[in-house]
């Protein structure tokens, strides 16, 4: 971020600061996106990620078994089959196909992280930039204090704690997790606002008479992005492993809908012979997350070495 | 700063988070619905015997009062009585902490020892076929959930292979040690039942290492991390040109302070590692505090639950001072005051 | 083999390498956990005396043979607590009551040698056997039973509900008993197999002064979660909470051990389909818990050494319809139903030797009406109801709602069955999983039952008349014993005459009516008598799977009359 000090100094007006600042910032995306995609693994998540998106958005017309998944099913004379080629990872206690469920037990994870974190990294992110903005004031004590409290005890305890008060099911797990997560971008947000709001080209924002909107939203939120983003990218994985946890102990997604955890869960009581029945929905929830991780890895590696 | 002012600050600030987190707890297990004392009771008891029961728990009371007769019995140790156990919340919990206490710190000593070890390897080798080899491995205990690795340890280390028991802490036909630390092991040794203390091991090797596969990859992966950007550093350049030993370059100038970021995230990892026995300790019939508490979640046990998180929120503030303590211990860079700032 | 043991070494080896590591690098996070540890030896000490003053007592030469099985925690050992599946085939074993229930329904004598009663029914006097001790060898006398009875009903948890009619009880000397009762029961000798005698010496000694029942203090009640006070043939020497509990053999007791009685019984606390199969297959566990799955226990089964027994229950599975919402108050929609359900589809997914059920009560009942009519899946005879049931034309606007317990996950395949056959002849209906909790919310109001709700119920008596009675009368209406809301007053006065009538004959036929008045209105799908499954293995001789046990909850597991023999 050292450019922009450099280059109020050459007595250019804050338009074209401005203007320059614009550019910058494209350069510095599309620079990371070539050293991004000389990154195998990086590739590896982001292009594992666009196939599990593209499988669960269209899981009605690439599964085999639609019906098994969406609508009410039963075949007992075919339950608890083990893989076969009909059946690529088998049928599970009901004789519903297990692929098919598992294409669609990833719309449940996907929209758990998303939701969870639409709801969070705007809270969050404004809640730091706020304290941040106004360190040591008494909005920054509130704010972090209330954090800390938050950030105490570990997520999944709290998540569980307060799903269980709520009636089960996705919805509420998802709130569970919400109230849970802001925190953690309310303290990523706070640590770079209050290096950023000393930066020359705040104060600078400042002298000429920008509001306080102005100068969190366009001013310090835009350099912050990145860090946010990768944040966005790791957190995707660790709300599914949250999620899938607490619909492992039957907290999220109900049955009969195909929630990989629940999957996970009901399987379970049919190991170690029928293992296919929770194995497979388990490895899901593995590739889904290691595809986030790749992705967010990749992401870090890529701004950090970017700001050196 | 001193060691004594940082602590008595770091004490204040626990208290003062604990305080909202007993008011976050009460506010998650009042709002609960469904009446608790009749579940506690059963359908068939009579009327009155839930009314005493929701006396009892100042049910009727508005919140800010029942908070208050919460927090006043809190503060002289006693969380109530446990709707599933039905008796002292707090008996309760001496009972089941160390159990899960036990099995952190085994979780603790497999993910730090072999964290750090395949950490070390692994910047030592880097970018060769061990190197590699250790990032896939740690990539997949990262993202793998603890509870996926103990339903596949139990299946294959427990039911196909046999080689370690799956239930509880010690086997029916070996006699317990006398209760004295509440630790299987150590209590054994104390009462030099040594049968005893290898069933006891034995039992704990299978949750521990479900436990410790996530922070064990953690670990390796900030080892490796820091230990190979401080390989790269000019004094280890330097003191290898002078001719000191490599085995010395490596211990001393290498290890030490490569370990720091490690030791941070091992602090966290164990204090985490409570939260993830929550899933672990329900497979392997872990008779600890988690297992304690996810039954009271299940069976929405307002005493239990509060009083296991709070005891959890205690147990990750001390961690933290401990860690922040260490830290600035063994690097003489950091001063207490900014230990935690990164 | 070879490459077993080396494994292991290596294993054994990266962890000794672990320890080392940490204790090079300062032990930093070791002394974290000190400080809440210095509290517990003392506590600990005094919680669990039971557990420090036999220590090894095991390793002594002759081994003890164990009866293991796996129960659902919690057990409860208190008699004024427990009444749930465990804690009840613990108080059989601990404590001893005045009468022991036959395998017929009836009873048997027990600590009572004989009894007599007035002829209003209402005085019931008993003669207490002689020389019965406790396990602290203290004599049992007529004031332990008033006191056991007293506490009983002050607690009020339990089987307390059972006595509710029990005015008062005294103790003119040391072998009477005298029971005033406020009505006439017919199933009062009954029910007395539910009041386990204490100790009440040895209960008040251990009763904490701080207690919420006034002068009585807690009433033992801590005290006893980890103890017992009984008399019975086996008692607790280990109860680590959430863990197992571990009774001994009472060499001193008064009755009968078959042969091969077990010296020890221990209930485990778990029931993971894994654990229990490893146990098993190990011979560590002589009987599996019953929430084994089928699929569990055909695996178990084809074990050699271990087989699968199936025991009936005094509990049914019902389909519980809502009476009072449309489409479901027709009587003819309720018909249509059930003819429409396939039964023989429904008890082949259980284990084989389950039957569907004959009526609203199980078979298993005494007073059971073997007549009773038995719905067929007929699917022509279900489109004849459903002509006639007068929502006939607009059942699409009438979809019913079908609410399985998420809790048990088995009930979402007899939901679906359901959906499907009903799908069949033209009914649409919606499954829906609801959580145990908010089932019973839903039913405790007319306006939230749903039109049907799938439940196992279980009598606590082996008499037709405690399950009519429970299900049907219009008491139980806001329960989650209902789902009906029959509200017929008609029927409530002929079930509370019948329970009344102390003659048992008379009350039988009573019973049988009431049985047939009920399958008319077809307010439930009788679907089928429970059977429970337990996997066994082969030197257990175990009399419930002989049918040689009364059916009363908790009473398969009397372990003086269970062989066991594991060197045979």
């Amino acid at each position: 971020m050292t450019q922009q000090t450099n280059l109020s100094f050459s007595g250019l007006n804050a338009q074209q600061i401005k203007q320059l600042e614009r550019e910058s910032r494209r350069e510095h995306w599309g620079r990371a996106w070539y050293k991004f995609s000389r990154n195998s693994l990086s590739i590896v998540g982001a292009v594992t990620i666009l196939i599990i998106v593209f499988l669960a958005i269209f899981a009605p017309y690439v599964t085999p078994y639609p019906d098994h998944a969406t609508k009410p099913f039963t075949d007992f004379a075919n339950a608890s089959q083990p893989p076969s080629l009909e059946h690529l990872f088998g049928t599970d206690e009901i004789g519903r196909d297990i692929f098919s469920r598992t294409i669609f037990g990833f719309r449940f994870s996907l929209s758990m992280g998303v939701i969870v974190l639409s709801l969070v990294v705007p809270v969050g992110v404004l809640l730091g930039l706020i304290a941040g903005y106004y360190q040591g004031t008494r909005i920054d004590s509130i704010i972090m204090r209330t954090t800390d409290i938050f950030l105490s005890v570990p997520s999944l305890i709290l998540a569980l704690a307060i799903a269980s008060v709520l009636e089960p099911n996705l919805s509420h797990s998802m709130i569970a997790i919400s109230l849970m997560w802001w925190p953690w971008y309310t303290r990523l947000v706070y640590g770079q606002t209050t290096a950023l709001r000393n930066e020359f080209f705040v104060s600078s924002a400042e002298v000429t008479g920008a509001s306080t909107a102005h100068i969190l939203f366009r001013e310090i939120l835009p350099n912050i992005l990145s860090s946010i983003f990768t944040k966005m990218s790791l957190d995707m994985g660790w709300v599914i492993i949250i999620g899938a946890s607490l619909s492992f102990v039957g907290l999220g997604v109900q049955p009969p809908k195909p929630g990989l955890g629940t999957m996970v869960a009901s399987g379970a009581k049919y190991l170690p012979d029928q293992w296919w029945i929770s194995l497979f929905p388990a490895l899901a929830i593995v590739v889904i997350v290691l595809g986030f991780n790749l992705l967010g890895d990749g992401l870090r590696d890529l701004f950090a070495a970017e700001e050196v | 700063m001193k060691l004594l002012p940082f602590i008595g600050k770091r004490a204040f600030h626990a208290i003062f988070v604990l305080l909202g987190l007993s008011i976050v707890i009460f506010v998650i297990a009042r709002v609960m619905p469904g009446d608790p004392a009749r579940v506690a009771v059963g359908a068939h008891a009579p009327d009155w015997v839930v009314q005493d029961i929701r006396e009892q728990m100042h049910l009727d009371e508005p919140l800010v009062v029942q908070y208050f007769y919460w927090l006043r019995d809190a503060l002289h140790g006693d969380f109530g009585v446990s709707l599933v156990t039905r008796r002292d919340v707090a008996q309760d919990i001496i009972e089941f902490f160390p159990a899960s206490l036990e099995l952190a710190l085994f979780a603790l000593l497999i993910s730090a020892g072999l964290g750090i070890t395949l950490g070390t390897l692994s910047a030592w080798h880097k970018d060769k076929f061990v190197d590699n080899l250790v990032r896939v491995l740690s990539y997949m205990g990262v993202v793998t959930p603890s509870f996926v690795f103990a339903i596949l340890f139990l299946l294959l280390f427990g039911y196909l292979l046999h080689w370690f028991p799956t239930l509880g802490r010690l086997s029916e036909d070996v006699a317990r040690p006398p209760t004295v630390t509440g630790f299987m092991t150590v209590d054994s040794l104390l009462a030099g039942d040594m049968v005893a203390f290898w069933d006891a091991l034995k039992h704990l090797v299978l949750p521990a290492l479900a436990l410790a596969m996530g922070s064990m990859a953690q670990e390796a992966r900030i080892t490796r991390a820091s230990m190979s950007e401080n390989l790269n550093k000019d004094y280890i350049a330097a003191s290898r040109a002078f001719g000191i030993p490599e085995r010395y370059v490596m211990g001393r100038f290498l290890l030490k302070p490569s370990l720091i970021p490690t030791i941070s995230i091992i602090g966290l990892d164990f204090a985490a590692n409570f939260s993830n026995a929550f899933l672990v300790e329900l497979i392997f019939v872990w008779p600890g505090l988690s297992r304690y508490g996810m039954n009271a979640i299940l069976r929405k046990d307002l005493n239990a639950i509060s009083a296991v998180i709070l005891v959890l929120g205690v147990v990750f503030i001390i961690v933290n001072i401990i860690v922040d303590i260490t830290v600035a211990k063994l690097d003489p860079r950091i001063g207490l005051r900014s230990a935690r700032s990164e | 083999m070879n490459t077993w043991t080396r494994q292991r070494f290596v294993l054994l080896g990266i962890i000794a390498l672990a320890v080392v590591m940490l204790a090079a690098c300062g032990g930093s996070s070791t002394p974290a956990p000190a400080e809440p540890t210095q509290a517990p030896p003392q506590a600990t000490k005094a919680e669990a005396p039971a557990a420090t003053q036999v220590p090894t007592e095991a390793s002594a030469a002759k081994s003890p043979v164990a009866l293991r099985v796996t129960f659902a925690w919690p057990t409860y050992i208190d008699p004024a607590v427990g009444n749930d599946f465990s804690s009840s085939a613990a108080l059989v074993n601990l404590y001893d009551s005045l009468v022991f229930p036959a395998k017929d329904g009836g009873v048997i004598p027990w600590l009572a040698e004989s009894w007599d009663t007035s002829e209003d029914g209402l005085t019931w006097t008993f003669k207490l056997r002689q020389g019965v001790k406790f396990h602290d060898g203290s004599e049992l006398t007529a004031s332990d039973v008033v006191y056991s009875m007293k506490r009983l009903q002050t607690i009020g948890e339990g089987y307390a509900y059972m006595f509710e009619n029990v005015a008062d009880v005294s103790a003119p000397d040391d072998q009477t008993v005298v029971f005033t009762l406020s009505k006439p029961s017919g199933l009062f000798l009954l029910s007395l197999v539910r009041l386990y005698v204490l100790n009440e010496d040895l209960v008040k000694a251990n009763t904490a002064k701080k207690g919420s029942y006034g002068e009585n203090g807690d009433y033992g009640k801590d005290w006893l979660l980890t103890h017992d006070a009984g008399s019975g043939p086996y008692m607790v020497k280990e109860f680590p909470l959430e863990e197992y509990l571990l009774m001994e053999k009472n060499d001193d007791w008064w009755g009968d051990f078959v042969e091969n009685a077990p010296d020890e019984v221990r209930f485990i606390a778990a029931t993971e389909t894994a654990t229990v199969r490893t146990l098993m297959a190990d011979r560590r566990l002589e009987i599996s818990d019953q929430w084994q799955t089928v699929q569990a226990l055909k695996s178990l089964d084809a074990i050699d050494g271990i087989s699968v027994a199936a025991i009936p229950t005094m509990t049914e599975f019902y389909f519980m319809i809502n009476t009072k919402i449309p489409p479901t108050d027709d009587v003819h929609c309720r018909r249509a139903m059930s003819y429409a359900f396939d039964y023989a589809t429904a008890v082949s997914l259980e284990w084989e030797g389950t039957k569907q059920s004959q009526g609203p009560v199980p078979a298993t009942l005494a007073g059971h009406n073997p007549d009773v009519f038995v719905f067929p899946h007929d699917v022509d005879k279900a489109k004849e109801e459903l002509a006639q049931c007068k929502y006939a034309d607009e059942l699409d606007q009438y979809p019913v709602e079908i609410h399985w317990i998420s809790e048990v996950p088995d009930e979402e395949k007899f939901a679906l069955l359901f959906q499907s056959n009903m799908a069949d002849i033209g009914m649409p209906v919606k499954v829906v999983s609801t959580p145990w909790l908010s089932v019973v919310e839903n039913m405790s109001k007319l306006e939230t039952s749903p039109h049907i709700v799938t439940i196992y119920v279980g009598a606590d008596l082996p008499d037709a008349g405690v399950m009519l009675n429970q299900r049907y009368s219009s008491a139980t209406a806001d329960q989650w014993l209902q789902n009906e809301w029959l509200l017929d007053k008609d029927f409530d006065a002929r079930i509370a005459d019948a329970l009344a009538t102390v003659d048992q004959n008379e009350r039988y036929a009573k019973y049988y009516e009431l049985q047939d008045y009920i399958v008319d209105l077809a307010p439930s799908l009788f679907v089928y008598d429970q059977v429970e499954k337990h996997a066994v293995q082969d030197y257990v001789d175990w009399p419930a799977m002989k049918g040689e046990m009364s059916p009363m909850q908790g009473y398969y597991f009397f372990a003086p009359q269970i062989g066991v023999n594991p060197t045979q």
